[in-house]
């Protein structure tokens, strides 16, 4: 077929990487590490890259690119990419979707690799190669990495490593990833000039194939596009099932029609045309592992089916589920305090130290206040963060993650969710920041972002101090049967944050979030024993990861609220109670100085712009109860939900509230609307209150971190909204309804 | 290969295999999409899938395939008809 003149690429994202093909020589060997979901990639990544990882994420997606470096035996870096784990070429996710345009050349930020790693399980031969086959008929050089070979030995299964070779026309290199064994052998490969097979050309029928080249021609054309490439490209738009694809929104739109009739065309003539290839491939896979596999070996894992039975039985698998949820869940609460409060000691001295060494003054209040505030409330997170992960990493690699969403799948399924969204919500009631972090291992698009918005929802540690204040303020300490009134309310907080996730889930996948149903099939991989250095990589690379890309956004709040709070500066109210204060220090006493010293914060606090946003939004929040001192602290505790309490104990003129919160309790309590004389907040304020502080997203850190899990701006915002929506609403129906009602005068 | 099938012919619809069961996969009746989909998860025609055993609550339940065993639920094994062995 005569090409014609290379023209220069008609959309962005079919252009070419021509330019790296002619440096090859120069520039690092690229290289990808590629596999089935559970093949043991990530391991091998790890292994070979070490601490030398980046991740980021493909522009536009929510898909994270990992890439690391890894250096070659004659000393020669190579760059490596982690591509997400895949079944086929076929795309089925967003994931599955980048793999197949690296490979064929359609990423534009990108390029394909120079060599393919492809892993597969060597105790799931036939499985695995399915999507092996399927990137050697790419016509791109393979190494096949016949991984957990431990495994496979321990299985009694015999691989004739020479015979697979010469089956599939790539290198093969046996390895166990976990173990470090035939890494040497693979790094070497690495380095080669690896052939492409020539044995498993993409054959299609011939039927098929006319129409795949009628349409391939009307391809835009490019010059580095084999031609078996374009074929493929045909394929997919042949099959275009509606989901949204960037290969579909590419291309021509009467391109596509007349591939829509095309196909129409086909299933008449030729049905079961579109997966005939499937088929035939499963066919060549057969033949292959007939003259490979010298001995069928043990496919029961005899282990396995004794743990299975015991954690999926009827009765013993829920309950050691939630035994061990409950273990996780109380390590992250209990074991992160100490380090919190270290890290809050650290943070505390960090700031005597500036204050120490810096004179009073705008710099050393940004210093202390927006910069080592925002730091501190950063890596206040990291235990959190780090505690989780290691327990979900373990959980994942021992291959319980899959029966624990197994177990939970149905009760899931009544709102749409899968048994894979269990385990975030659950850690949210701890933090929602890890609990956001780790949506990562739900597959399904729509089912990860209708996961994140409702975590928050979930009453976090951050609101129980909250919760206390506002309970000790206004709920009387009563009996109601065997529980107090105390106790009844905050389990109501808990239960309400429960329900408007319940709610707001189902609703969003009936509305913004719906599509078509995804298969919700998943592997229960074998049991494995974790390897400790995978385990404590993620939690580092977690960590790490959060503090590099949400922390910059949590710092740039923290000090964007610190001068709101901060400025303007002085004005006349404030200048006088220094006059005052000036005045106390030659002829009144400490308690007076000190009283003086907490009236002019307070007088700061209230003329600064936060105050004046606070008053601002007094006529927005009045219906719910609220008057501009707690539209003060609601504007606050923006940087976190228990800088509540300290905004208000400064409102009150009382010194440092969390060491006690007795007097701010019944500051509350007695509090005076100076308009009116009356007490500003009744017991329905305080429930009111609590309600808003159970529905409203109040926290910089989860929007930071919302935004760098999908990589927009988008979800974040739609979730501040609709959290804020949901609140005010709820407290006006409380707050309106119980005065209508007779209570709350 | 996604012609209907009568029941009188022996076939079942995997749902409604019990655990210990197993059979050969004849059809799959399910949208094109769907159909490639399970069979790139190996449950491709001709090939024998097991019931190992139903979750806790009932659903999803546990198959074995090529060696691989995969949670899928009722309603998605009910678009799968296999030949009792």
């Amino acid at each position: 077929m005569s090409r014609p003149p290379e023209v220069a690429p008609s959309t962005p994202s079919l252009s070419l990487h021509a330019e790296w093909k002619s440096d090859r020589r120069v520039r690092t060997r690229r290289i990808a590490i590629l596999g089935n979901p559970n093949a043991g990639k990530s391991t091998l990544f790890n292994r070979l890259t070490g601490l030398r990882q980046k991740v980021g994420n493909y522009p536009g997606v929510t898909v994270e690119k990992k890439t690391g470096v890894c250096d070659l035996p004659s000393g020669v870096p190579a760059e490596l990419i982690d591509l997400p784990g895949s079944y086929s070429l076929q795309p089925a996710s967003p994931d599955e979707r980048i793999v197949r345009d690296i490979l064929l050349g359609l990423q534009p930020d990108t390029p394909p690799p120079d060599l393919i790693i492809f892993v597969v399980d060597a105790t799931h031969l036939e499985r695995h190669l399915n999507l092996a086959l399927q990137i050697t008929e790419l016509g791109r050089p393979v190494v096949l990495a016949l991984n957990m070979m431990d495994s496979a030995r321990a299985a009694e299964l015999d691989i004739d490593v020479e015979s697979l070779q010469r089956g599939l026309g790539v290198p093969v290199v046996p390895i166990s990833a976990a173990r470090g064994e035939g890494l040497g052998s693979l790094r070497r490969i690495m380095e080669r000039e690896v052939e492409p097979s020539t044995l498993h050309f993409r054959e299609w029928p011939p039927f098929l194939q006319r129409v795949l080249d009628r349409l391939a021609a009307r391809l835009p054309r490019h010059a580095a596009y084999p031609d078996r490439a374009r074929r493929d490209i045909a394929f997919a738009l042949l099959l275009d099932d509606g989901e949204d694809d960037t290969l579909v929104r590419a291309a021509p739109p009467e391109l596509l029609d007349d591939a829509a009739a095309e196909a129409r065309n086909l299933d008449k003539t030729h049905p079961g045309w579109r997966h005939q290839d499937v088929a035939v491939r499963f066919e060549t896979i057969r033949e292959i592992l007939s003259r490979a596999l010298l001995t069928p070996g043990d496919h029961h894992h005899r282990g396995r089916d004794t743990l299975d039975r015991i954690l999926t039985h009827r009765v013993f698998g829920p309950a050691i589920f939630l035994i061990l949820m409950g273990a996780v869940f109380q390590s992250v609460f209990a074991w992160a305090l100490p380090l919190m409060d270290l890290i809050d000691v650290g943070v505390g001295a960090a700031g005597r130290l500036i204050e120490a060494s810096i004179p009073p003054g705008a710099l050393r209040s940004l210093l202390v206040d927006g910069v080592i505030a925002g730091v501190g409330t950063t890596i206040t997170f990291v235990p959190q963060i780090a505690i989780l992960f290691f327990f979900l990493s373990m959980l994942e690699d021992t291959g319980y993650m899959a029966r624990a969403a197994f177990i939970m799948d149905r009760l899931m399924g009544h709102i749409g969710l899968s048994g894979r969204s269990f385990i975030p919500l659950l850690s949210s009631f701890a933090c929602a920041i890890p609990g956001i972090m780790a949506t990562r291992t739900i597959d399904n698009r729509r089912d990860r972002i209708t996961t994140m918005i409702v975590a928050p929802f979930m009453s976090c540690s951050a609101r129980l101090p909250v919760y206390a204040l506002l309970i000790g303020a206004f709920i009387p300490n009563r009996w109601i049967g065997f529980l107090t009134l105390p106790g009844l309310t905050l389990i109501s907080m808990y239960s309400l944050g429960i329900a408007a996730a319940i709610v707001v889930a189902f609703v969003l996948k009936r509305t913004v979030l719906a599509g078509p149903t995804p298969l919700y099939i998943m592997e229960l991989p074998p049991y494995r024993v974790p390897s400790w250095r995978s385990v404590l990589q993620t939690v580092y690379e977690r960590s790490w990861l959060f503090v590099r890309n949400a922390g910059t956004v949590i710092l740039a709040i923290t000090i964007l609220l610190w001068f709101f709070a901060s400025y303007p500066k002085n004005g006349p109210e404030v200048r006088a109670l220094s006059a005052e204060r000036a005045e106390a220090v030659t002829n009144g006493s400490t308690a007076q100085i000190e009283l003086l010293d907490r009236r002019i914060s307070a007088s700061a606090l209230e003329h600064s712009t936060a105050g004046k946003v606070g008053r601002f939004l007094e006529p927005v929040i009045a219906p719910l109860g609220f008057d501009w001192r707690i539209g003060i602290a609601l504007v606050t505790s923006f940087a976190a939900r228990e800088v509540m309490v300290s905004t208000m104990a400064t409102m009150f003129n009382l010194s440092d509230a969390r060491e006690d919160v007795v007097p701010l309790r019944t500051s509350l309590r007695e509090a005076i609307d100076p308009e009116t004389g009356r007490r500003a907040y009744s017991t329905l304020t305080g429930i009111s209150l609590m309600v808003f502080f159970v529905l409203a997203c109040q926290c910089m850190s989860t929007v930071a971190v919302v935004r760098r899990e999908t990589n927009s701006w988008r979800w974040p915002i739609f979730m501040l909204v609709l959290m804020n929506v949901m609140a005010w609403l709820a407290s006006f129906a409380i707050y309106q309804g119980g005065r209508w009602l007779g209570f709350g005068t | 290969m996604s012609q209907p099938l009568t029941e009188e012919s022996g076939t079942r619809p995997l749902h409604r295999l019990s655990p210990g069961e197993g059979g050969l996969i004849l059809t799959i009746n399910a949208a094109p999409p769907i159909v490639r989909r399970l069979m790139e998860l190996g449950l491709v025609p001709g090939t024998r899938v097991e019931m190992i055993r139903c979750a806790p609550l009932g659903d999803p339940m546990e198959v074995a395939i090529q060696g691989v065993h995969l949670s899928l639920r009722r309603s998605e094994a009910s678009l799968i008809h296999v030949t009792p062995t």
